[in-house]
C-alpha cells in the first residue's frame, strides 16, 4: 500500500521541487556573489589623514577641512589637434568650464591655472601656500582616481605653478588655458613657440604634422575642474553594505539568464524528439547502416565544439553555396537566435541519444515480440512498453542534454555571436564580462551556473534513485495481469531475471 | 492494486512531460515580458524598409569596432541617442579587429567598422565590404606596456622587457589584434621578432617562451590585470578601462607604425546616411570629444 501513496504523491511533489529550483535559481546566487562584490566598490580615498572624500563619478571632491571643494572634474589623457572652421588652434585639451581652473601636468612642472575673477568669489588668495596645498590635496585624490593606473598626478616629483594668467609660456610652450574653440566649448590649448605659432589669433588653415606633433609634447594630460564653496556640494559616495549589493544586482543585466533558457529548452524541445526517432529507429535499420549513422550521431560529443561551431559556420555562412543559397532564401543563421539553438542542438544530440539507444538496447527483446503475439501495434509497443520501459533513461538523457546546451560555449560564440539579449548565453557572459573587466559579474553568473548544473545533477540522482525504489516495490508484486509483463518494474536489462519470473 | 501499479508509470511520465511543459510554458511567458529579441532585432539582418533619410523613422545601426573602444564608444554612442532619439544601436561588437574583418567575410552584415590599424581596414576595403569613400582615420593611440597595479616591475627601456626578472608578457596575438602586431614591430627593433611587419614572423626562441598570446588587447590586458602575466602590451586607452593595471612603459612612436583607427561604412549598410553622420559626429561634437579624452583616444 505504502508504493500507492508514494506514486500518488509524486506528481503534486515534482511540481512542488521544480519550482522551489527554480526560485532557488533566481534567489541563491544573490548571496553567493555578496563577497565578490562587496570589496571591489570602496572609491573614498583615505590614503591622507584628514580624508578626501570623493565622489563615486571621480567628478567632486571635498575635504572637511577645506573651505571649497572641486567639482565637474575632468581629466583629459588626450586632446586633439584638429583644426575647426579651418583654423588650427595648436593641441588642445577639452576643458569643463569657461571659468575652471585648469592643471597642465609636465614632466617638469605642473602648471596650474586658477582663473583670476573665480578665486576672488571665493575670496581665495591663490598664492597662500596653506590653501595651495588644500588644493592640492583634492586635485591629486581627484586625480588618482580618475587616473586609473595612468600617470597620476600624485606620482610626479615636480613643483606646481600657479598663475592666474590666462596665457603663459612655459619651457617653450604657449598654454592657452581657457580658448572658445567652438561656440561655448572651451579647450586648453598648447602650440610650441619654436615652430611659427598658430593662436586663435593668428589662425593658419592647415596644421603640418611636424608642428602639431611637436605641439603635442607640451603637456602629459590636462585636468580641468571648478572650485566651489564646501558647503554647498554634496558628495554622492560609492554606496557600500547592503546598498552596494543591492545596486550590483540591480544593474546586472539579466538578459543572459533568459537568453540561456529560451535556447536549451528549445534545443532540449527538438533533441527529444528527434533523439529519440533517431534511437528508436536506428535500431530497426541494417546493422552496417547502422554502425556509419551511429557515428555521425555521436561525432559531436566527441569532437571539440568550436569544430562544430567551424563546421556550421561553414554550412551555413555566406562562403559556400548552400550557406548563401539559404540566406537567398532567407534563412539568417550565422549570427542570430536560430544559430544559437542549431548550435546547443548540436552538441546536446549526442547525449540524449546515446543515452536512450542505450536504454533501448538493453530492454530484453523478448518483451517486444510478446508484445507483438498479443496483437499490439507496433506504435502501442513502443509509446506503451518501449517508452515506459526505457523512461528513466530517457529523462536522465533529457536533463543531462539540456545541460550540455545551457553548458555550450565554443560551438555558440562560433556560429551565434555575442549579442546581448539576443544570443549571449550565459557562458558567454561569463567570458566577455571577465574579459571586459567585470569579474563581479562574470562571479555572479560563474555561481548561478554551478548552483544550475547541481541542480540538474541532484534531480537525475533524485529521480533515479525515486525510480529505483517502487521499481524494487514493484518487482514483488509479480507480472501485470493485463499487459502480461511486470509491469512498471522497469528493471530492464539490469536484472532481466526478476523480469520473466513467472507470476 | 495491480491497476495501481500500471497507472504509476503513466503518471511519471505524464508528471515529467507537465512539468516540463509547464516550465517551457512559463518561460515563454516571462520570455515575453523581457526585452526579449524579436525577429526585427536580428543583428545580421537590417530590416530592409528602413530609408534613412527621414528623421523620425526608427534606425537601429550595427557596429563592429576595435576591442579598445569598449568602453568610451558606448557612451558616446548614447549621447548621440539622446541627441538622436530615433537612432539606437545593436549590440556593439568589440573584438580584435582581424577577427572582425573575418566575421565580415562569413557574411555579418553591419553598418560601422572601425578597426584599430590600417592593414584590417585595408582588408575590409580589399574585399570590397567598405564604402573606399567613407573610410576616415578616426582616432590615434599610444601602445604602452602595463603592469599590474603596485607591481615592482621596472621597465625603463624596451630592452627590459627580455630581462630575466620579466617570466611572462601579454601580447596580442598579431593576425588578429593590431596591438599584438604594433608590439611586435616594436620588438623587431630590437632583435626579439624577426618581421618588422609585425606579422607573420617568429619571436626570439628565449623570448618566445615568456610570450601569452591573447586573442584581444582586452585580454591582454586581463591577464595583465589577473596577474597571469607580468606585464603586457597594450594600449594606453586600455588602462583606463581596467581598474587593475598601470603604465611600465610607454613605448617610442618611433619603433612601430603610427597607431590609426580608421573607420568606414559598410557598402551594403541600409542605413548609410544615419552611419555617416554617427562618424562625423564621434569626430567632431564637442561632447563626443570629451569622452575620447577621458578615455584617452586622440581624435584625429
Amino acid at each position: 500500500m505504502s508504493t500507492v501513496k508514494l506514486k500518488r504523491s509524486l506528481q503534486p511533489r515534482a511540481l512542488v521541487i521544480i519550482m522551489s529550483v527554480l526560485l532557488f535559481c533566481l534567489l541563491a546566487p544573490a548571496h553567493a556573489a555578496y563577497a565578490a562584490t562587496s570589496n571591489t566598490t570602496h572609491q573614498t580615498d583615505t590614503t591622507t589623514s584628514t580624508p578626501v572624500e570623493v565622489s563615486r563619478n571621480g567628478t567632486e571632491a571635498k575635504s572637511a577641512d577645506t573651505p571649497f571643494a572641486i567639482t565637474d572634474f575632468l581629466r583629459s589623457n588626450k586632446g586633439t589637434s584638429k583644426t575647426y572652421n579651418s583654423s588650427y588652434y595648436g593641441y588642445r585639451y577639452p576643458i569643463t568650464a569657461p571659468d575652471a581652473f585648469v592643471v597642465v601636468a609636465k614632466e617638469s612642472a605642473i602648471l596650474v591655472y586658477l582663473p583670476a575673477n573665480h578665486a576672488q568669489e571665493l575670496t581665495l588668495n591663490s598664492q597662500d601656500p596653506d590653501t595651495q596645498q588644500a588644493f592640492i590635496r583634492l586635485l591629486e585624490a581627484l586625480d588618482l582616481q580618475v587616473a586609473n593606473g595612468n600617470l597620476p598626478l600624485a606620482t610626479l616629483t615636480t613643483p606646481y605653478l600657479f598663475t592666474t594668467e590666462k596665457s603663459i609660456t612655459h619651457q617653450g610652450y604657449l598654454y592657452q588655458f581657457a580658448v572658445e574653440v567652438e561656440p561655448g566649448q572651451y579647450y586648453t590649448c598648447i602650440t610650441s613657440e619654436s615652430v611659427p605659432t598658430a593662436s586663435a589669433t593668428t589662425s593658419i588653415t592647415a596644421a603640418s604634422d611636424t608642428q602639431s606633433s611637436y605641439d603635442k609634447n607640451g603637456a602629459l594630460y590636462v585636468d580641468s575642474g571648478r572650485l566651489m564653496p564646501a558647503a554647498v556640494v554634496t558628495i554622492t559616495l560609492a554606496p557600500t553594505g547592503a546598498q552596494a549589493v543591492w545596486e550590483f544586482f540591480g544593474g546586472i543585466d539579466y538578459r543572459p539568464f533568459w537568453v540561456s533558457m529560451r535556447t536549451s529548452l528549445t534545443a532540449m524541445f527538438f533533441v527529444f524528439i528527434l533523439g529519440l526517432a533517431a534511437a528508436h529507429y536506428s535500431l530497426k535499420i541494417n546493422q552496417r547502416v547502422r554502425a556509419v549513422l551511429d557515428s555521425v550521431f555521436t561525432i559531436p560529443m566527441v569532437l571539440p565544439p568550436t569544430v562544430c561551431g567551424f563546421l556550421l559556420l561553414v554550412a551555413f555562412g555566406n562562403s559556400t553555396g548552400f550557406g548563401r543559397w539559404l540566406i537567398d532564401h532567407g534563412v539568417v543563421l550565422i549570427f542570430t537566435w536560430p544559430g544559437a539553438v542549431i548550435a546547443a542542438f548540436v552538441v546536446a544530440f549526442p547525449l540524449m541519444y546515446r543515452t536512450t539507444r542505450g536504454a533501448f538496447e538493453s530492454l530484453d527483446p523478448n518483451l517486444g515480440d510478446a508484445a507483438r503475439t498479443l496483437g499490439w501495434s507496433d506504435r502501442r509497443i513502443f509509446f506503451r512498453l518501449t517508452l515506459p520501459l526505457a523512461w528513466p533513461s530517457i529523462a536522465a538523457g533529457t536533463v543531462l542534454s539540456f545541460a550540455r546546451a545551457l553548458g555550450e560555449f565554443g560551438a555558440t560564440l562560433f556560429v551565434a555571436g555575442n549579442f546581448v539579449g539576443i544570443t549571449q548565453t550565459m557562458p558567454i557572459a561569463i567570458y566577455f564580462q571577465w574579459m571586459g573587466g567585470h569579474t563581479d559579474v562574470a562571479t555572479f553568473w560563474v555561481v548561478v551556473v554551478i548552483l544550475i548544473s547541481f541542480l540538474v545533477i541532484l534531480f537525475i540522482n533524485w529521480y533515479a534513485a525515486h525510480t529505483q525504489r517502487y521499481r524494487m516495490a514493484g518487482a514483488d508484486e509479480g507480472i501485470d495481469e493485463e499487459t502480461g509483463f511486470s509491469g512498471p518494474k522497469t528493471k530492464t536489462a539490469k536484472s532481466p531475471g526478476k523480469l520473466l519470473r513467472p507470476g | 492494486m495491480k491497476k495501481n501499479r500500471r497507472t504509476v508509470i503513466s503518471i511519471s511520465i505524464r508528471t515529467c512531460v507537465t512539468v516540463l511543459a509547464s516550465i517551457a510554458l512559463a518561460f515563454a511567458l516571462i520570455g515575453c515580458t523581457q526585452p526579449a529579441p524579436q525577429p526585427s532585432e536580428k543583428p545580421a539582418e537590417q530590416p530592409q524598409t528602413q530609408a534613412p533619410e527621414p528623421e523620425a523613422t526608427p534606425v537601429q545601426l550595427q557596429i563592429f569596432a576595435a576591442n579598445s573602444l569598449e568602453k568610451a564608444l558606448p557612451e558616446v554612442q548614447a549621447l548621440y541617442t539622446a541627441a538622436h532619439p530615433n537612432v539606437t544601436f545593436a549590440d556593439t561588437q568589440f573584438k580584435g579587429s582581424g577577427d572582425l574583418v573575418t566575421e565580415i567575410q562569413g557574411g555579418a552584415a553591419p553598418d560601422i567598422l572601425i578597426t584599430a590599424s590600417k592593414g584590417t581596414m585595408d582588408t575590409a576595403e580589399e574585399g570590397a565590404f567598405i564604402d573606399p569613400a567613407s573610410r576616415r582615420d578616426m582616432f590615434g593611440n599610444d601602445l604602452v606596456i602595463a603592469k599590474g597595479m603596485g607591481s615592482n616591475v621596472q621597465i625603463n627601456a624596451l630592452e627590459d622587457v627580455a630581462g630575466d626578472n620579466i617570466t611572462s608578457i601579454a601580447i596580442g596575438d598579431a593576425d588578429a589584434v593590431p596591438a599584438g602586431a604594433y608590439a611586435n614591430q616594436a620588438l623587431s627593433t630590437i632583435g626579439l621578432y624577426s618581421d618588422d611587419s609585425g606579422k607573420g614572423g617568429s619571436y626570439d626562441t628565449a623570448f618566445e617562451s615568456k610570450v601569452s598570446i591573447a586573442s584581444s588587447v582586452g585580454n591582454a590586458a586581463k591577464y595583465v590585470e589577473s596577474g597571469d602575466c607580468q606585464i603586457g602590451f597594450v594600449y594606453s586607452s586600455d588602462i583606463f578601462r581596467f581598474s587593475g593595471i598601470e603604465v611600465a612603459y610607454v613605448i617610442p612612436t618611433n619603433t612601430h607604425k603610427a597607431i590609426l583607427y580608421p573607420g568606414a561604412i559598410l557598402k551594403n549598410s541600409q542605413n548609410a546616411a544615419t552611419a555617416a553622420d554617427f562618424l562625423d559626429f564621434c569626430l567632431n561634437d564637442p561632447g563626443a570629444q570629451r569622452i575620447w579624452s577621458q578615455y584617452g583616444f586622440e581624435v584625429l
